[in-house]
């Protein structure tokens, strides 16, 4: 156990007077700088200001995208399996791909259940599932409308994810062409 | 009738006029709220209240700073229902909030918010004192009226039946009249060497010795505390701590019934900063400059007061323009709103930079009291009077704008002591070092040969 001794005031700061006056000069700092640097202020009037969000930061899922513009999801059912509120729902058919066992039918995420502890996405096992959208604010009229679909999954554009290559890939990506070489297979 | 043909009509008009002054402890509530409120967020590294807006048809949203909420804020304190919980004294319950509010308009009577105006008209000398009621008990009638608020929260906290009220109602009881007596003691010494109770005459006094910041240090220190601790403000705000009692003797209270009790703190807030200013600031009187000086040389008295004044205008457009400038680099969806809103006060502030210039070199170049003539009756001197008086009344509120500052400044600042480090500050500190001081000053007093 670890005995933090707090040091005794001396005599000066025991009169109280001298500490008050210090206060007293922080906070004058403090208010001089709202009054003359108004805008290097910390706060930010929100729906008209942005925080900054790292790529780090685990906001609304995206489902990446193969060149040919099919989700990247093989419904393996991983992240369902990992995730703590039980907010995935998946559900898979045969794919038209012989070199793919299965594709994904119905991906639902229930935005109004999910803790965001960003399990699902560390479980995908061909990296998926991504949270890296950025997307932290979620507005809807009803429950219903909380549940991401696939379609609303894999509806996320290349050009906002500029320096991810596996983003690029994907449909109107830069990459997109050269990957679709590679892939080698058109969508019957 | 001998009465009223005693005086000349300019007399009682302007003696009429003065009761106006009653009313400024409830203007200085519209200044004191968003002061502190906005203060309070800048202390502590936020934005503050500024959402609310009124749309104008060509500047659009007018947020004026931040001050449209509070106007907001209060209109929904005023319309909200006002009721009773059951079992209080219906008469006392409702009766208490009004009492400390009525009393603010009392208060203001005995401070003199100018010099004495001295001016001839129709060849008669007339004379008017600055207060509204010059009493030669003067600072002891604002005393007497300013501690029967503490009824207020007594009442208050007796007629809500409510125990967190009553306690809260002690708790202000009693380190009000505590305090009250440090209050009157640490002012001993300014009195002594004043000689007088009469607020004009301690003015007077400080005009041609020292301020009586300088001549009672100590004092002045001592009052300011018990000032603050008599408003019930913290770090004084025992009465109305949280963590203990709701929210002391108003816990019973809503809608405007809350509000009064509020701009009754305010009120008070507002007396004791211009008793303040005026017993150890120097009051109405212009540092370093005599009144006499002062009304030998009006026209340069009212032209460095347009400046004083443009300055401050430019210092605003200053900031204005600085901050539209930064604005501009943000990425804010709403700033070429603001910056719309910003060129409203530009305008506004580029016309009195203008207005205030203008007047400033006309006063400076054409102002001679000799040529003020009107139906060929002369009033020359009362010109002046009244121009003196203008002064001496913007410098007073500088002063008490500043002190005003000084409560927000602290209320934000320290924490709330506890009950027991108040009384035995009030009571063993502050008035020990205010008998100290007394004592030291009458005797000091008394071998320089003062009277």
């Amino acid at each position: 156990m670890r005995v933090i001794k707090q040091k005794p005031m001396n005599w000066v700061e025991r009169l109280y007077v001298f500490e008050a006056i210090r206060g007293l000069w922080t906070t004058l700092k403090h208010a001089a700088r709202g009054l003359f640097r108004y805008e290097t202020l910390p706060t930010i009037s929100y729906p008209e200001g942005q925080p900054e969000i790292r790529n780090t930061y685990r906001a609304k899922h995206r489902l990446m995208l193969r060149p040919d513009g099919t989700p990247r999801c093989v419904a393996c059912g991983m992240c369902a399996a990992a995730c703590p509120a039980h907010c995935i729902f998946i559900e898979a058919t045969a794919s038209d791909d012989p070199r793919i066992e299965k594709k994904v039918k119905r991906f639902d995420i229930d935005h109004l259940t999910c803790v965001f502890c960003g399990l699902c996405a560390e479980a995908c096992p061909v990296d998926a599932l991504r949270m890296d959208t950025k997307v932290i604010s979620f507005e809807h009229r009803t429950r219903d409308e909380f549940v991401a679909h696939l379609e609303d999954l894999t509806a996320w554009d290349p050009k906002d994810y500029p320096e991810d290559e596996q983003s690029q890939v994907a449909p109107g990506g830069t990459k997109n062409a050269e990957a679709r070489k590679v892939w080698g297979m058109e969508v019957k | 009738m001998d009465i009223i043909e005693s005086r000349t009509w300019i007399e009682w008009v302007i003696t009429i006029a003065k009761f106006a002054f009653c009313f400024v402890p409830v203007l200085y509530i519209l200044l004191l709220i968003p002061m502190e409120r906005r203060g309070a967020g800048f202390m502590q590294d936020r934005q503050g209240p500024n959402r609310s807006y009124i749309k104008i048809p060509f500047f659009g949203k007018i947020r004026l700073l931040g001050y449209v909420q509070n106007m907001c804020d209060g209109t929904k304190l005023f319309f909200k229902e006002m009721f009773a919980p059951a079992g209080v004294n219906k008469v006392l319950y409702y009766v208490a909030p009004a009492i400390p509010f009525a009393i603010v308009f009392l208060s203001p009577c005995v401070i003199p918010w100018f010099g004495p105006m001295v001016f001839e008209w129709g060849g008669q000398v007339v004379r008017i004192p600055g207060s509204i009621v010059d009493s030669e008990v003067g600072v002891l009638l604002l005393f007497g009226l300013s501690s029967l608020s503490a009824y207020g929260a007594v009442l208050a906290g007796w007629a809500s039946k409510s125990k967190y009220s009553f306690l809260g109602a002690l708790r202000t009881s009693s380190m009000t009249i505590s305090y009250e007596v440090c209050l009157g003691l640490s002012m001993m010494g300014m009195l002594l060497l004043a000689g007088s109770f009469n607020l004009t005459d301690i003015v007077n006094w400080q005009e041609h010795h020292v301020w009586g910041i300088v001549a009672q240090p100590v004092a002045f220190f001592c009052f300011l505390i018990a000032c603050i601790a008599e408003t019930g403000r913290a770090p004084f705000d025992v009465a109305e701590g949280e963590p203990e009692l709701v929210a002391g003797y108003h816990t019973e209270y809503g809608a405007m019934q809350f509000g009064l009790f509020y701009m009754g703190e305010y009120s008070h807030i507002c007396i004791n900063s211009f008793l303040v200013a005026t017993l150890f600031l120097g009051g109405y009187s212009v540092p370093f400059v005599t009144t006499e000086t002062m009304q030998a040389h009006m026209g340069g008295s009212l032209a460095i007061l347009c400046g004083v004044l443009a300055f401050f205008a430019l210092a605003f457009l200053h900031l204005i323009y600085r901050y539209s400038r930064k604005l501009k680099a943000t990425n804010l969806t709403n700033r070429f709103e603001i910056l719309r809103e910003y060129s409203l006060y530009k305008i506004v502030a580029w016309l009195a930079v203008v207005v205030l210039i203008a007047g400033g070199v006309c006063a400076w170049l054409y102002y001679d009291p000799s040529k003020f003539v009107v139906n060929g009756f002369a009033v020359g001197s009362f010109a002046t009077a009244v121009g003196t008086a203008l002064i001496h009344l913007l410098v007073l509120v500088a002063k008490s704008v500043f002190f005003c500052w000084v409560w927000i400044w602290v209320r934000w600042t320290l924490p709330r002591f506890r009950y027991d480090h108040v009384m035995h500050l009030g009571w063993k500190i502050i008035l020990n070092i205010a008998l100290i001081n007394l004592v030291v000053t009458a005797v000091i007093a008394k071998l320089v040969g003062g009277n």
